[in-house]
């Protein structure tokens, strides 16, 4: 079974009386280990896309699977639960908590597991060494550059030890260089056997992935292997 | 997410906005604080007032009035012999609930000492030993009156403080023992002399030193008649002063001034009432000529007072805990608007609507906490300053009931207000939170 299965996944909004349809009939399957990138430019659905993919979201019509779970019509509780254990985010704004510091931000997944305090610490700590902050564990956000607030954000998008792992626009925020090295952890995630799911309008930064499915006023309109 | 992690976030998150959250709690703050206060002083009146019932005997105390006749008994009224001494030893044989009898008889002549100083118009009380216990006296210095007074008819008076001060202005009252009395010019020996009976304002304003409130000059004085008493045996009334007007052993049929019992227990105060009015009819000869009267009535009165003092009290303090709820409501209302961003990450991560509810809940009743507790510091401020600036008649009383129930009410107030703001904070949608800016 593949980690994410979409069948006819239909994604319509309605802006006063108009409609519009954001996705329309997407099948895709993604296999665990896989590293993919979606591409599109602004306004062709693939944030729609990565929101239903990232379980913020369901279709209006289709099927959608995510790591076994059938999530079709799911309810916001069992979006949220496979958000906790399967899903990790890694976006282009960082996203951190400004009053927390490193480690109570890279724990805040665990919290919502019910993981108790004291593992919870070491676990959060553990990760924040492994993405190279053990010198910052006490830092806010505030006082980090933005390498290391995206460090941190990875490091609580792999705390709970999730399946896949999708970065939005993850380097969209930082320098080249700085963005080349965030890119190098996604490369050496995925060397490690993680599941990998990029959305990004840049084919450079695609072009780093094994699979690129690019998207077009809410339809695939190219699969290639880069 | 358990409840102890609420806390904390809550807890840090009142620490971020200190004075924000301290203006929003300021409601509960004062309405907690009034609370308490009016408690203290409604339970202290209360408290007051029963013991100032309990001073003028309580509602053990029953006295016996005259009562006219009704017309269908009018033209054999005259059969009865009315209140008498009869009555008095008949209740006191065989009306087992009640425990103290006492007939008096009364008399408004001048009391003076010898030589003539002083002389004051006083009434004058023939009365037995258990006057004593039904004027609920205190004696001073010397003794009350005996049974051997009474069957002697010796010419002996027990005297209040302020008799003694106004006869002899130049010693202390309880100096007065021993001294001889002049009543109606016939000389009587004081044998005792009562305690000064003072309300708790009046000894609040002794021992402040003060000249007592401005309140009280204008009321009447309730122990005023005690103070002033002036009590001979009731024997010696009879044969000093009424004999010449009556045969000398008519003494069983004088008719009485005033008559009155204590019940012994309260619990069989229904039986001692049947007990007291199937003797009077009897010695009455079936003419229903008298009456019963309790302070049921009166003590009653009082404490629907009491307590709708302490309603409207409560009600005051209510509407300020809703004000006070309102404000949190307000300030968690803005607070989750200046979070959305923050609830969107939350939501990102995993955590339910339900997380998200939980937390918004706690940090309202956390603040509302926070709120009681200066609540009760400022409580015992306002309490000290209520002392200070009213003379109360009576002194508030603090209760941990009343604190602990404020507490409560607050708790309430905290939680009833942080429903809305969580509700709205639970449904956000996660990615309309985390594109928020």
């Amino acid at each position: 079974m593949s980690l994410i299965d979409l069948e006819g996944v239909s994604k319509v909004y309605r802006v006063g009386e108009q409609k519009i349809r954001a996705l329309d009939g997407i099948n895709l399957r993604i296999e665990e280990g896989e590293f993919v990138a979606i591409i599109g430019s602004s306004g062709s659905g693939k944030s729609t896309l990565m929101h239903l993919l990232g379980c913020l979201d369901t279709p209006t019509t289709g099927r959608m699977n995510i790591c076994g779970n059938e999530l079709s019509s799911a309810s916001g509780d069992q979006l949220a639960l496979v958000r906790n254990r399967e899903i990790g985010f890694v976006f282009q704004a960082f996203n951190l908590l400004p009053k927390l510091d490193v480690v109570s931000n890279i724990e805040l997944p665990l919290i919502y597991s019910g993981i108790p305090a004291d593992k919870r610490r070491a676990r959060a700590k553990q990760t924040a060494i492994d993405v190279g902050l053990g010198d910052r564990l006490s830092n806010r956000p505030t006082q980090l550059s933005g390498g290391q607030c995206q460090r941190v954000a990875i490091a609580r998008a792999l705390v709970n030890n999730p399946r896949i792992l999708f970065g939005d626009e993850p380097t969209g925020n930082l320098d080249s260089a700085t963005g080349q090295m965030i890119l190098g952890m996604f490369d050496s995630l995925h060397a490690a056997g993680k599941t990998i799911v990029l959305v990004t309008h840049d084919s450079a930064i695609a072009a780093r992935s094994k699979r690129v499915i690019e998207i077009k006023d809410g339809r695939i309109t190219r699969e290639y292997n880069p | 997410m358990n409840l102890w992690v609420a806390i904390t976030i809550g807890l840090s998150e009142i620490a971020a906005h200190k004075f924000r959250t301290f203006l929003s709690m300021l409601g509960i703050v004062l309405g907690v604080s009034s609370l308490i206060a009016t408690m203290a002083l409604t339970y202290g009146i209360e408290v007051g007032t029963r013991k100032f019932m309990q001073q003028v005997g309580g509602l053990e105390f029953v006295s016996i009035l005259n009562k006219e006749p009704s017309n269908k008994q009018y033209e054999f009224a005259n059969l009865s012999p009315g209140r008498t001494l009869r009555d008095a030893e008949a209740i006191k044989k065989s009306a087992t609930f009640i425990s103290h009898v006492s007939p008096e008889l009364a008399l408004n002549t001048v009391v003076a000492v010898e030589g003539g100083g002083n002389p004051e118009r006083r009434t004058v009380r023939g009365v037995y030993p258990d006057h004593f216990v039904i004027g609920m006296h205190v004696i001073g210095k010397g003794r009350f009156l005996t049974p051997l007074d009474i069957e002697r008819g010796t010419r002996c008076v027990v005297i209040g403080q302020v008799t003694a001060t106004q006869l002899w202005p130049d010693s202390p009252p309880d100096s007065a023992v021993g001294k001889t009395l002049l009543i109606d010019s016939k000389p009587f020996r004081v044998v005792g002399v009562l305690s000064h009976y003072e309300t708790d304002v009046q000894s609040r304003a002794r021992k402040t030193g003060s000249r007592g409130s401005k309140s009280m000059t204008g009321r009447r004085d309730p122990f005023r008649s005690k103070n002033e008493a002036v009590l001979i045996p009731f024997s010696t009334m009879f044969q000093e002063f009424q004999s010449g007007l009556y045969p000398l052993d008519s003494m069983d049929s004088m008719k009485l001034d005033t008559l009155t019992v204590r019940v012994g227990d309260l619990q069989h105060f229904r039986p001692a009432l049947d007990q007291v009015r199937s003797l009077l009819e009897i010695t009455h000869r079936g003419v229903d000529n008298y009456d019963l009267d309790t302070r049921e009535e009166w003590f009653g009165r009082v404490e629907t007072s009491v307590r709708a003092s302490r309603l409207s009290g409560g009600l005051i303090s209510g509407i300020s805990l809703i004000v006070g709820g309102i404000g949190i409501m307000n300030i968690m209302l803005a607070s989750i608007s200046e979070r959305i961003r923050e609830i969107g990450i939350r939501l990102a991560v995993g955590a339910r609507g339900r997380d998200i509810f939980i937390q918004i809940l706690i940090e309202s009743m956390l603040v509302s906490l926070i709120g009681g507790l200066f609540g009760i510091v400022g409580s015992l401020g306002l309490l000290e300053i209520l002392k200070a600036i009213s003379h109360t008649e009576n002194v508030p009383i603090l209760s941990i009931e009343s604190i602990f129930l404020s507490l409560g009410f607050a708790m309430v107030a905290g939680l009833l207000s942080g429903i809305y703001p969580a509700l709205k904070a639970s449904r956000l949608d996660p990615i309309t939170a985390l594109r928020y800016e």
